[in-house]
């Protein structure tokens, strides 16, 4: 193991690298590692045991960071086209900063969880439950994946004229995400499963895609609803109760250790059915379990690699660094919990000062400026990484992920570009679904 | 109880079957059509059932503008008449004369929160113009608070100056249209129909009421509160502040002398609930006014969203439920079949059972039972304790068969002791949930009992045969 002044030192490395790319729209920390690991490699500019450590401090900068570009970079108009998240609508209201410091606390109570999780009960207890569930993590994937079409609720359809109408209106939304579900599915199929894109990008090939998915749509929305920049406010006030934070952070954890543990169950999809079983409401709510859930969802599933009892790889920056070094001890362990919390202290700092810069200057520059910077920078990464074909695959994307917002249903339904193919390849029907499509 | 609580307990009760357990680890998949079935009676409630429910009145105090799908709508001058009065609109026109400008003392009603009624007088400042926009001419009023804001909207008002104003309608004393400038419809609009409703009930038998939301741009809405008053029967609405769909204010209270709106009922009605209903994001509520018997006295009684917890939240139901995914699976071979059959019965009922530990009830046993059975009124449907307590057990439930279905078993400790290692958290929970509940109990009780003593129900009897 590398000893802790080659720790630190590398530790921080990662922290900055993540703040200082994590709080720009559309940029994922997970596709900027994969073009840092591509275009450099690892070897040549740090040791290899310490790449763990530098992906910690960049993950948790990430999971704080990325705060900004939520809620200051992801405006809708005034006239709301399409539903706004609560961090939007702070925004409109001049209270950015505010829903910055709410999920910052999230975000704190979120590292101390996982913290105190990761010193005393993820060794003793996650074992012999992940032993006991694990043969059934299908059952739990399509579960979810069948609720999630289920429970879409119906935002039109009560203003219809007659019975039939109404139906279509409800349906229309209904019917709309699960187009979004296979869409995705069949373009996460194709790109997973055929040499679409160049075998050199065996670890980045699903990138485009979720640029693309998410990303880049995203950008695109802010580009088309050239959103109104409006003053915020800077002074450190919040609007919420202890009551609120506790079952906040209480859910949030429940949904970050869901998707943490589980593969394939994503943040938002743990979120989900943290939300609906702790029964949660309030915008302050939700910002503070989005911090808990974040942090636990993405540094959490991380630090499952450092368990040695366990050592799960969840997340692509696991498979990125396990490609490369897989800690194999205790003590790199709790080197990893010691290095989480000093990156969450400085993430926080890094965050609240930002938050505190971009809400003062937010009229400086419009954000439809900064989000023609970023689409091109997006499609570049693409091409990098992937080629010309990336492209493709990212502008494909980008139209499913626009189609969801078009429907007015859930963006989740995006990932039916991963859930769809693992399924398809975890009950053994690829074969036969290659011979469907023609493909083989 | 909420949708994942009851799928939850559906994909919980798959793992009572071992025969199910052992394929579900095979990577056979088909089990999960039990989740599906415990979940089915909110499925087909919610995405059918109540699109194609009744509706003697509908009440939209602010119509959605068909484009943008918030209010206010934009109308022409034409297409309103006295049975928009109190909705919330929009005009676009050219002003073409002002009528009167001034200001005065404005004395109005205000009601506080036990219902009081006291008369309030204040200075005011007030506008009244004509608007024209070529299909037809309105006067449109500004005084007191919109005034104020009005001024700070559109500054000098002048003859031929094209605008865009928004508020709600109002019929003068002569039958003529006005547009009072303001940011939310009048509540009294609601509060009259509700109170017909009631009375037409007491007549016919039964009158749906479906009440819209009131949905702003931003994705914000104006939140009302609908209170039924049985004793001094009246309806009365509360026009609230601007909340987002996460339920949080984020201002634009009304000012007073639009606050209220509140309607005389002439028949004797109960509310079996006892909060007021509240209208803000998502879908707004239905409510069916029924006459029933109530300790010996002719009323009419509320019941919330009426075309739920009927014949899908049933143990019927489950039982067909039962025989259809037999004799599907069957047909199609699956070898558990039978298995399959009773887990989804299994989770519809608990589901069924679940949904008997809030308020609402259900008619359990149809054809045999007519009749909502009420609920045991442990929690609100949306209360995060009795929905985590429940999870939680299912959760625990799926962990403890999974091991003791599993050789060797992963957690090498007897299946007592693994159980209640697990359901420990439930227990907590679901014992505070019963603590809680005698107190809303025990509120329920002495508002009944308030009812059967009050004088107002002999009262009717008199006024009475209506």
């Amino acid at each position: 193991m590398l000893s802790l002044s080659t720790i630190l030192p590398w530790s921080l490395a990662g922290v900055l690298f993540g703040s200082l790319i994590s709080w720009i729209p559309g940029f994922h920390i997970f596709n900027i590692m994969a073009l840092l690991v591509a275009v450099f490699g690892v070897g040549e500019f740090m040791p290899v045991e310490a790449f763990p450590f530098f992906t910690v401090g960049a993950i948790v900068a990430y999971a704080y960071v990325s705060a900004i570009s939520s809620v200051y970079f992801s405006v809708a108009d005034e006239s709301a086209v399409f539903l706004l998240f609560p961090t939007q609508r702070y925004l409109l209201l001049g209270r950015g900063h505010e829903a910055v410091l709410l999920y910052l606390i999230g975000a704190v109570a979120g590292t101390l969880i996982l913290v105190l999780s990761a010193l005393f009960i993820f060794p003793r207890v996650l074992p012999p439950i992940y032993q006991a569930t694990s043969p059934y993590i299908t059952y739990f994937l399509v579960a979810i994946v069948v609720f999630m079409f289920m429970s879409e609720w119906p935002k039109e359809g009560d203003r219809g004229k007659t019975p039939g109408e109404r139906l279509w209106l409800a349906w229309r939304q209904i019917l709309g995400g699960i187009a979004v579900f296979f869409l995705s599915g069949l373009l996460g199929f194709v790109v997973m499963n055929t040499n679409l894109l160049p075998v050199t990008s065996a670890y980045t090939r699903l990138t485009p895609m979720f640029i693309g998915f998410f990303g880049m749509s995203w950008v695109l929305l802010n580009i088309l609803s050239n959103p109104p920049m409006l003053d915020q406010k800077t002074e450190d006030n919040v609007e919420s109760s202890v009551y609120n934070m506790l079952k906040a952070s209480f859910g949030g954890a429940l949904g970050g250790t869901i998707a943490a543990v589980y593969p394939i169950i994503t943040g938002g999809m743990g979120a989900l059915v943290a939300g609906h079983m702790t029964s949660q409401r309030g915008d302050d709510a939700f910002i503070i379990s989005q911090g808990v859930n974040r942090v636990i969802y993405y540094v959490g599933a991380f630090t499952l690699l450092f368990l040695p009892n366990l050592r799960l790889t969840r997340g692509a920056a696991a498979w990125l660094v396990s490609s490369v070094y897989t800690p194999k001890s205790y003590a790199e362990y709790l080197a990893a919990v010691g290095v989480i919390l000093l990156s969450a202290g400085i993430s926080f700092l890094f965050t609240y000062y930002l938050s505190k810069v971009i809400a003062r200057s937010f009229k400086v520059a419009h954000i439809r400026k900064l989000s023609y910077v970023v689409a091109v920078t997006l499609v570049v990464i693409s091409y990098l990484l992937t080629g010309w074909m990336g492209v493709v695959v990212l502008f494909i994307s980008t139209a499913i992920g626009m189609m969801a917002a078009a429907f007015n249903t859930r963006r989740s339904y995006c990932l039916g570009g991963l859930i769809l193919p693992v399924l398809i390849s975890m009950t053994g029907n690829t074969g036969a679904f290659m011979h469907l499509l023609g493909l083989g | 109880m909420r949708g994942f609580t009851h799928y939850i307990s559906g994909l919980a009760a798959v793992t009572f079957f071992p025969a199910l357990v052992s394929d579900l680890r095979m990577g056979i998949l088909i089990p999960v059509i039990a989740a599906a079935a415990a979940y089915f009676p909110d499925f087909v409630d919610f995405k059918f059932g109540k699109f194609f429910a009744r509706r003697d009145y509908e009440i939209d105090p602010a119509p959605w503008d068909e484009k943008k799908h918030y209010a206010p709508k934009l109308v022409k001058i034409s297409e309103l008449s006295e049975k928009n009065r109190y909705q919330f609109f929009a005009v676009r026109g050219r002003v073409e004369e002002i009528l009167a400008r001034g200001s005065g003392t404005i004395s109005y009603e205000i009601v506080d929160k036990d219902g009081t009624v006291k008369t309030v007088s204040e200075e005011y400042n007030s506008i009244v113009f004509t608007l024209t926009d070529g299909t037809g001419k309105i006067t449109v009023e500004a005084f007191g608070d919109d005034y104020r804001f009005f001024e700070d909207e559109f500054g000098e008002i002048k003859e031929g100056k094209e605008m865009l104003v928004f508020g709600y309608v109002d019929v003068g004393e002569n039958g003529s249209l006005r547009l009072i400038i303001s940011d939310a419809p009048h509540p009294q609009g609601i509060a009259e129909t509700i109170a017909k409703a009631i009375e037409e009930a007491y007549r016919e038998g039964e009158r749906i009421v479906k009440i819209h939301n009131i949905r702003l741009p931003g994705d914000v809405y104006r939140r009302f509160w609908i209170y039924l008053d049985p004793p001094k029967r009246e309806v009365r609405v509360e026009m609230g502040p601007i909340v987002t769909p996460g339920g949080v204010s984020i201002g634009g209270e009304v000012p007073e002398y639009r606050k209220y709106g509140i309607a005389k009922v002439d028949v004797p009605f109960i509310k079996t609930y006892p909060k007021p209903t509240s209208v803000d994001s998502f879908s707004g509520p239905e409510i069916a006014f029924r006459k029933t018997e109530f300790n010996g006295k002719t009323v009419v009684k509320d019941r919330f969203l009426p075309w739920h917890h009927g014949f899908s939240h049933s143990l019927t139901m489950g039982v067909i439920i039962g025989l259809i995914v037999f004799a599907l699976f069957k047909l199609i071979g699956y070898s558990h079949a039978t298995e399959l059959a009773l887990a989804s019965m299994l989770g519809q009922w608990l589901h069924v059972f679940e949904d008997q530990l809030g308020f609402m009830g259900s008619n359990l046993l149809p054809p045999i039972t007519k009749d909502v059975v009420p609920g045991f009124k442990l929690g609100e449907s949306g209360s995060g304790l009795t929905n985590f307590s429940t999870a939680w057990l299912m959760i625990a439930f799926m962990i403890w068969n999974f091991n003791r279905f599993t050789d060797p078993r992963p957690i090498p400790i007897s299946d007592a002791k693994l159980l209640l290692y697990l359901i420990w958290p439930s227990i907590i929970g679901f014992g505070i949930a019963i603590a809680r509940s005698f107190k809303l109990r025990r509120e329920i009780a002495r508002l009944m009992d308030y009812y059967t003593n009050l004088d107002a129900f002999e009262e009717l009897e008199e006024v009475g045969g209506i």
